[in-house]
């Protein structure tokens, strides 16, 4: 490695050799080689012993039939418990239902985000707009066990406060969760509720990336709002905006914690999806075979998504390119 | 066609006064170029003019109306700005259409304009092509197209040659020259480059932290420089300046400099006689290897040749009190002179600009004495 070097009475002359005379372990493992290896071997070593290895467990598991709690040892059956998922008529409908979920929550949250991200850009000079924001982010930094204690109490249909107001203004009262045609979609307003801040931060961040003179162009030009959104945020702002929409799928298609929370699952299976069956399949039935065969479709569907909008992310850049 | 006139428009960013109580009147159907330094004011006058950045005093009128605070797109102007601002995704041709679509026009007259704007431009051969894949220069090309398109009252361009590589700004400047001629509109051009604005400018407005301190066309600004300031701006190298003495009183005043053989005549300058400072071009310094008349001798330290070969002059006077200066001489002059050694020094007196302590022009006019004074 080619050293500095400086003339000899310089102030920089002297700041460098004492710089060399203080550090010189760290001047010293700056010149090695091995040094980009030393800084990412932390993080491969993590990631190899929290990632990987877990995942090659799961793999290897999901091609046994293991019962946590049976005497009997572990027996390998190949793909039989892939077999039986892809027999089992319910976990299609857990499939689907997973899938409606994720549609829903996913696209409400990011209508709504976007919704109330342009409003906030535009209110950049109005006092209290900060603490508004403040308020706002707050679902999202609320641990999802408050949030679905919270709404187990605030929608119950004795003494939830919601039930205080719909008999207030309509005369009625909902059995929001307990109820099947309620419980469902409940449960979506819920996850919506949580989320949305999260997109209204993504589109903050999307729209901070437009540059301003575009903007302003596009404002003495007169070009309609729409306009303005299709061919200067959208080219801008897109990747911020996908980026927000993909975290978001691939966290609601694991959604566990809420919806078990506030239903555990029910009625029936209307709020069961596939996280929360994993956990019942693997720590309530102890099936850790079918658990981990689930598992990994799962990962799959998930690596799926996000494949899918990486490739139109750069499949639209690529053609525009080659145009 | 209306004016644009701004009265006592100041803007302060904190303590920083970016404009400070500017009254100014851009006359239409001209180029009028903001020229200054960077951080002079210059961007944030012409922000104000668009709308884009609100005035803290004064206002702005556009003929008789004043728009201070209309919104930009109420104001019906067009701005090219210094970043080429393309609409992504789209065809040229749609690029310079769309701000017509939302302006009630006839099919047929924005298919006029959009061609029109594009024969301007000289863009037919890439209307058809996506921008994203056009390099800066054209982007930019297509930036002012979609600008002269809409037909606005007024056009301003904000540093527009600034981001585009050496090649295209050559051709881009050329265009505008083109453009601006051909459209007769009332344009500010606000720029900090002095070729530029002596290129492209009907009249400059040279800005000195926040204020127009000369309003002249070019050749009148680079030549009879208001202050210190314009002297010192415009040219490359500048003008330099050494101090004099000025005696006598009124009509038989006398400027005694070492850069002179005998004192020299000074009629027009008025009020009680002190030390002046005498400005002149870099240029218009004469040189020569034998004495000229009204010479003094020199001593070169150093030539450099320049672009363009001419030569860059590093010379010092005896008795001069900041020594050392440059001048600028023709190639056929330069080759003649030694690299360093004795020359003879002429300042040409109709060449020579007089400035006050203040640092402000003063008005009188230079003659060798004895001779007869013309002014009178």
């Amino acid at each position: 490695m080619a050293q500095t070097t400086f003339p000899a009475e310089t102030p920089a002359a002297a700041s460098y050799q004492q710089a060399r005379r203080r550090l010189p372990m760290a001047r010293a493992l700056d010149e090695t080689r091995a040094f980009p290896v030393i800084l990412i071997g932390p993080v491969l070593v993590f990631f190899i012993v929290w990632n990987v290895v877990p995942l090659l467990w799961l793999l290897g598991v999901s091609f046994y039939q293991y019962k946590l709690t049976s005497a009997r040892p572990a027996e390998y059956i190949q793909f039989e418990n892939f077999i039986d998922i892809w027999r089992a008529s319910e976990v299609w409908g857990l499939l689907g239902r997973t899938l409606s979920f994720m549609l829903l929550t996913v696209g409400g949250a990011t209508l709504l985000g976007m919704l109330l991200g342009f409003l906030f850009w535009g209110s950049g000079k109005l006092p209290g707009r900060r603490l508004a924001l403040t308020l706002l982010f707050t679902p999202m930094v609320l641990p999802p066990v408050a949030v679905g204690t919270f709404y187990r109490l605030i929608l119950d249909p004795i003494f939830g406060i919601a039930n205080f107001f719909t008999e207030k203004l309509i005369g009625q009262r909902f059995d929001f969760l307990g109820n099947k045609d309620l419980a469902f979609a409940t449960t979506i307003a819920v996850d919506v509720w949580m989320w949305t801040p999260f997109m209204i931060l993504m589109t903050l961040a999307a729209l901070a990336s437009v540059p301003k003179a575009e903007l302003e162009a596009a404002e003495i030009d007169q070009i309609p709002w729409l306009k303005r959104i299709w061919y200067v945020i959208l080219p801008n702002g897109k990747f911020i905006l996908m980026l927000g929409i993909l975290l978001r799928t691939i966290d609601a298609f694991k959604t566990t914690d809420l919806p078990y929370l506030m239903t555990n699952g029910g009625p029936g299976n209307t709020t069961e999806f596939v996280g929360l069956s994993l956990y019942r399949t693997g720590f309530e039935a102890f099936q850790m075979g079918e658990a981990s065969a689930l598992a990994i479709i799962t990962l799959l569907i998930a690596i799926a998504f996000a494949s899918i909008y990486l490739y139109v992310l750069s499949y639209r850049e690529t053609r525009a390119q080659l145009q | 066609m209306a004016d644009i006139r701004v009265e006592h428009l100041t803007k302060t960013f904190g303590a920083l006064r970016a404009v400070d109580d500017v009254s100014f009147a851009f006359p239409s159907g001209k180029v009028t170029c903001l020229l200054g330094p960077s951080g002079c004011g210059k961007t944030t006058l012409m922000r104000i003019i668009a709308g884009l950045e609100a005035q803290t005093a004064g206002a702005v009128y556009f003929g008789d109306h004043d728009v201070s605070r209309l919104s930009p797109s109420k104001r019906n102007i067009g701005m090219v700005f210094q970043y080429p601002v393309v609409y992504r995704g789209i065809s040229v041709y749609r690029n310079i259409e769309l701000p017509l679509q939302s302006m009630k026009l006839s099919r047929s007259e924005r298919i006029r304009r959009v061609d029109e704007a594009i024969y301007l431009m000289g863009l037919t051969a890439s209307a058809a092509q996506d921008v994203s894949k056009l390099d800066n220069g054209t982007r930019q090309k297509v930036a002012v197209a979609r600008e002269v398109a809409r037909q606005p009252q007024f056009i301003l361009f904000d540093e527009p040659i600034t981001n585009v590589d050496a090649a295209s700004k050559l051709q881009l400047k050329r265009s505008l020259k083109e453009l601006t001629r051909s459209l007769s509109q009332t344009i500010i051009y606000v720029t900090h480059d002095q070729t530029e604005a002596m290129t492209l400018a009907d009249q400059i407005a040279l800005m000195e932290e926040g204020k127009i301190v000369q309003c002249a066309p070019p050749r009148e600004l680079y030549n009879h420089p208001a202050d210190r300031f314009g002297g010192w701006f415009l040219g490359n190298p500048g003008m330099v300046f050494f101090t004099a003495a000025l005696s006598g009183t009124d009509g038989a005043r006398a400027l005694a400099s070492p850069l002179f053989p005998a004192p020299i005549a000074v009629s027009g300058a008025t009020g009680e006689a002190s030390d002046v400072t005498i400005g002149i071009r870099p240029e218009h310094i004469r040189l020569s290897a034998d004495p000229l008349p009204g010479s003094v001798p020199a001593q070169v330290d150093r030539k450099t040749v320049q672009i363009g070969g001419q030569y860059l002059v590093a010379l010092t006077v005896d008795g001069l009190a900041n020594h050392g200066f440059k001048a600028k001489v023709a190639p056929s002059v330069g080759e003649r002179l030694p690299a360093s050694g004795p020359v003879h020094v002429a300042l040409p007196l109709d060449q020579v600009s007089l400035f006050d302590a203040a640092g402000n022009r003063i008005a009188a006019t230079l003659r060798p004495a004895g001779a007869p004074n013309r002014a009178q």
